[in-house]
């Protein structure tokens, strides 16, 4: 489960927003915005002629002076300006040889990677042929082909890049074309070419632009390198190459500067592409700060006003607590609210409500595992009697690594692939009880055999690939339980799970708390499991508690109009085949919630009362409700009142 | 089966090779679909209800030619419509349509909604974007139950639910005969499921289309569904009336799904794990890579006679007036044409042999 909580951004302009934070990606627009001034209109830059030679002796390999910027080579011609012509040069080698880079390779690459088989490798045997030839072979081989000057020589070094172009679009497009949206393209019955054209190569695009900034810097650098060589640019021409090249000529006679103007402007040119290209990936790359799992610092804790619950079986007990998250431009949304739970030594709490609802963020912030950027505002927190609120991390390892275990949705993704399960089980026992090695295997085989993993002892040798879901899952109870923790959080535990493998992991939770006496946090969205397994149900509903009761009391006489609304859209609470009652509208998003009760504008009994102000969390018996109306409206159909 | 049927498979095979490795023996193909056999009414809802591994969303992808069917065939209005040639797929594509699971990953994410609706309609319509097209996405989007404003969307600019029913209504602007909605409430959570189910029946009430509804939830595939087809690794073990099977299933497996879904009722579901619990051995099922001679449900049978060690049972006629694929209809014990539930509870600890 994920607290998805930051409004869709659109990808435009959360690309330009990242590119315009990144120095190193400013640096080389800025530099790439000057070369293109430099490429279209020479002349707004230049100050001189770059061919205009200034023969009186003592204006001959000048420094750097007022009039001459960068002062003046061998024939007294104006450095800066050559330099600033030069970019021409440079930009036009990058577009021929990127014309036809991409005109041969990207279209290769689609058809070889969309038509597979046999096609596809041939394709890519020549490809790879040509791709482990120097470039600057080929780029020779055209010149003697057709006739040496630039223009000819990029062509052959096009012909090498389309290579790269063609190994990317078919890696891509190997790889899109297993996504059901493009399963979707094809059912719509559209063509291979509109599908390759306008499906595929959309997706292409990023990563081609990336691609094609790093092999422009590549280009420029090849361009120079043969017009250094003397097989490139005319020698009277403005471009980098042969400007180095008459400078080494000379330099040693008129000393360093000479080589400094164009090997300054090529170093940067390179650097900047580059840079945007790794600005552009980096821009482009998923929104790595939502999944980070790095934990936020500590800070200051307003103090909970509610009492904590006592007596010697409270083992985690929570008491008002808000946690924020600052989204992107820094406005801070309240994720969870007010939240308060306790769970005692041999129950299960379960903990229901729709994705969004803060489930899984309120045992994250309990357990002190807010997520970055997020952090707890106000709040108590109190585990086996001891206030937590404000511990370290450090600390708080020593605690959740022992007495708390966890059991996830997906057990497979938790379970390290490359390493055998039985050390993953039996880590943890060498770290927390200081068990041998072997001691420490023996106890993870004793453990997989109380989850009754078939045959645990040659489990214990096996990778996590050769466990099906649910004797992952079985794994990962086993974990979870490894040092007998005082409370197991179960995090979804069955909901990826088969149906008939379902009830298995849920008669082995039952098992494993009879035995050991742990209290459980069941966090599910299916009210099926909660009947089944839960003690007492606590509610969640926008970040916020809106009722806590016992198992019975929320399945037959529910207070709030949430859960009320939650079993009805079960279906099967339904007979038949009519339509099925629904809960109009959606979850609202944690940046808007609701003026008023969050439910308000899904509830079938919302009245002005409820929009006005936030309902306060009343007790009544021993049970919480959040709702204004919950004395006067009757949730429960009179039949099964009698009933 | 009858030659009449509006939409038919009969006897599919799906099979997978597995790739030629040097030096070593190539492993046996895995056989994903194994014979199997149904068919659609016009207007109707046949549901595909199975676990992960059971091959039903290969089916799926056998009739929407993304997988090349191995034997068998699959009749459409009377026309063979097994591994269609290329002339004749865009007809085929008009006729049969599809809502795919993930609402994430089903629509691309280059394209507003206008687009992903509107390809369709020019394809098979040849009606250009225009006022005339964009009136047809209107109207698709209002029959899904979504507003104007929704045209200019991209999918990351909607939930769950809402890209499900841009899902369907680029299912619908094709006018097909047949949808196949594959897992298609599945990622969704249970209110927005609910939604989502009233908008198909919705829609098939007032365009008439068939559905053919593949699932794991044998709930939800029961109140959708006029008839379900229950597949175990492969097999289809159990066909007939949707309620009637639900109420009395008469084949171990679909009994064990049923005692496994969890009912949102304390007092019911107590009884239900008793039910469930009846079942527990904790038996995983076989690899589909290396499927026994018998039974695939054999292991985990807790009635398991010997003959299901050795041969796969053939359908035969079921109380429900479906048909089962079961040994204990044919070579168990007198069942009395009475459901195996009973049976089972009363039978089950003592694992019969006969």
């Amino acid at each position: 489960m994920t607290a998805t909580t930051s409004v869709a951004q659109s990808p435009r302009r959360r690309f330009w927003g990242r590119m315009f934070k990144n120095p190193l990606g400013i640096f080389s627009m800025i530099w790439f915005v000057i070369l293109l001034i430099a490429w279209v209109w020479p002349e707004l830059l230049a100050t001189h002629d770059p061919l205009q030679q200034d023969v009186t002796l003592q204006r001959l390999f000048e420094g750097p002076s007022r009039d001459h910027w960068l002062g003046t080579d061998q024939l007294g011609r104006d450095w800066y300006s050559r330099v600033i012509f030069g970019a021409g040069y440079a930009f036009r080698s990058i577009l021929i040889a990127m014309t036809i880079a991409v005109v041969v390779g990207v279209p290769l690459g689609l058809f070889s990677g969309w038509r597979g088989g046999r096609v596809d490798r041939a394709i890519m045997w020549v490809n790879d042929v040509l791709f482990s030839l120097p470039i600057i072979l080929l780029a020779m081989a055209v010149i003697i082909i057709l006739t040496p000057s630039l223009d000819n020589a990029m062509i052959g070094v096009g012909i090498a890049m389309s290579t790269r172009f063609t190994r990317l679009t078919r890696a891509v497009t190997l790889q899109e074309k297993e996504e059901l949206y493009v399963d979707s393209a094809r059912i719509t019955g559209l063509s291979t070419r509109t599908i390759l054209a306008r499906y595929i190569a959309p997706n292409l695009l990023s990563s081609l632009i990336v691609q094609a900034a790093i092999i422009s810097g590549a280009i420029i650098l090849i361009g120079a390198t043969l017009s250094f060589l003397g097989i490139g640019a005319s020698l009277d021409d403005p471009d980098w190459g042969v400007m180095l090249n008459r400078s080494r000529e000379l330099f040693r006679v008129e000393g360093v500067w000479q080589v400094v103007p164009p090997g300054m402007a090529l170093i940067l040119t390179v650097l900047s592409f580059n840079l945007l290209g790794d600005a552009i990936r980096d821009a482009i790359g998923r929104d790595s700060s939502n999944n980070a799992l790095s934990i936020t610092k500590r800070t200051a804790v307003t103090a909970a006003t509610t009492p904590h619950a006592t007596g010697p079986d409270v083992v985690l007990s929570v008491r008002d607590m808000d946690v924020e998250f600052p989204d992107q431009s820094g406005r801070v949304s309240q994720i969870l609210q007010g939240v308060s739970l306790e769970v005692r030594a041999g129950e299960t709490l379960g903990v229901v409500g729709e994705s969004g609802s803060g489930k899984s963020m309120t045992m994250l912030s309990a357990l002190g595992l807010t997520p970055a950027p997020g952090r707890m505002t106000r709040g108590s927190v109190q585990f086996g009697g001891r206030d937590v609120t404000n511990l370290t991390e450090s600390e708080w390892q020593a605690i959740r690594g022992k007495d708390v275990g966890v059991i996830f949705q997906e057990p497979i993704a938790v379970l390290n692939p490359a390493i055998k399960v039985g050390r993953q089980i039996a880590e943890p026992l060498m770290i927390h009880q200081n068990l041998s090695k072997k001691a420490a295997l023996q106890r993870a085989g004793e453990l997989l055999a109380e989850v009754r993993v078939p045959d645990p002892v040659r489990r214990l040798d096996q990778y996590p690939h050769e466990f099906s879901g649910g004797m992952a899952q079985r794994a990962g109870i086993a974990m979870a339980l490894a040092c007998e923790p005082k409370l197991l959080i179960a995090d979804e535990p069955s909901t990826a799970l088969d149906v008939t493998v379902q009830g298995q992991i849920l008669d082995l939770m039952a098992e494993v708390q009879e035995r050991h006496k742990m209290a459980i946090i069941l966090i599910t969205h299916d009210l099926g499991v909660i009947a089944e397994a839960a003690d007492r149900v606590l509610v969640m509903y926008g970040g916020q508690v809106v009722e806590t009761a016992s198992a019975d009391d929320i399945f037959f006489r529910p207070k709030h109009p949430y859960s009320r609304a939650l079993l009805d859209t079960m279906p099967q609470s339904h007979d038949g085949h009519g339509e099925l009652p629904v809960i109009r509208g959606m979850v609202p998003s944690a940046t808007a919630w609701p003026q008023g009760c969050r439910f308000a504008p899904r509830c079938d009994f919302v009245t002005d009362a409820c929009t006005n102000d936030m309902p306060a969390l009343e007790t009544i018996g021993g049970d919480l409700v959040r709702c204004v109306r919950h004395g006067e409206i009757q949730l429960v159909p009179e039949e099964e009142m009698q009933a | 089966m009858s030659g009449s049927a509006f939409f038919e498979v009969d006897d599919l095979h799906v099979h997978f090779a597995s790739r030629a490795k040097l030096f070593r023996e190539t492993p046996p193909p895995v056989k994903a679909v194994n014979g199997i056999s149904f068919s659609i009414e016009p207007g109707k809802t046949f549901g595909l209800v199975g676990e992960s591994g059971s091959g039903k969303s290969t089916v799926a992808r056998a009739i929407l030619q993304l997988v090349d069917v191995h034997a068998g065939t699959i009749r459409l209005d009377g026309d063979d419509v097994t591994n269609v040639p290329r002339p004749k797929e865009l007809a085929f594509r008009k006729k049969v349509q599809a809502v795919l699971q993930d609402p994430f990953s089903s629509l691309n994410q280059v394209h507003q909604t206008r687009r992903i609706i509107g390809d369709g309609i020019t394809r098979h319509f040849k009606i250009k974007p225009g006022p005339e097209r964009e009136q047809r996405i209107i109207n698709l989007l209002d029959e899904v139950g979504m507003s104007t404003e929704f045209l200019d969307r991209y999918p990351y600019e909607m939930s769950g639910g809402q890209r499900q029913r841009v899902s369907i209504a680029r299912a619908l602007a094709v006018e097909p005969e047949l949808i196949i909605a594959d897992e298609a409430t599945s990622a969704l959570d249970v209110s927005i499921q609910s939604q989502v189910i009233n908008v198909l029946q919705r829609v098939q009430a007032e365009t008439g289309v068939a559905f053919l509804f593949i699932g794991h939830d044998l709930e939800v595939v029961k109140h959708v569904s006029d008839d379900v087809g229950v597949m175990y690794l492969g097999y289809l073990v159990e066909q007939g009336d949707a309620d009637a099977i639900y109420e009395g299933p008469t084949h171990p497996y679909t009994e064990m799904l049923v005692a496994s879904i969890p009912m949102p009722n304390p007092i019911m579901q107590a009884s239900r794990r008793e039910l469930r619990q009846s079942f527990n051995n904790d038996a995983e099922p076989p690899s589909p890579a290396r499927m026994p001679p018998g039974c695939p449900f054999e292991n985990r049978c807790p009635v398991a006679l010997d003959i299901c060690r050795e041969e796969m049972p053939e359908p035969s006629p079921a109380h429900h007036g479906g048909q089962v694929r079961c040994h204990l209809h044919t070579s168990g014990p007198e069942l009395g044409g009475e459901s195996v539930v009973e049976f089972i509870k009363t039978e089950a600890r003592g694992q019969v042999a006969v």
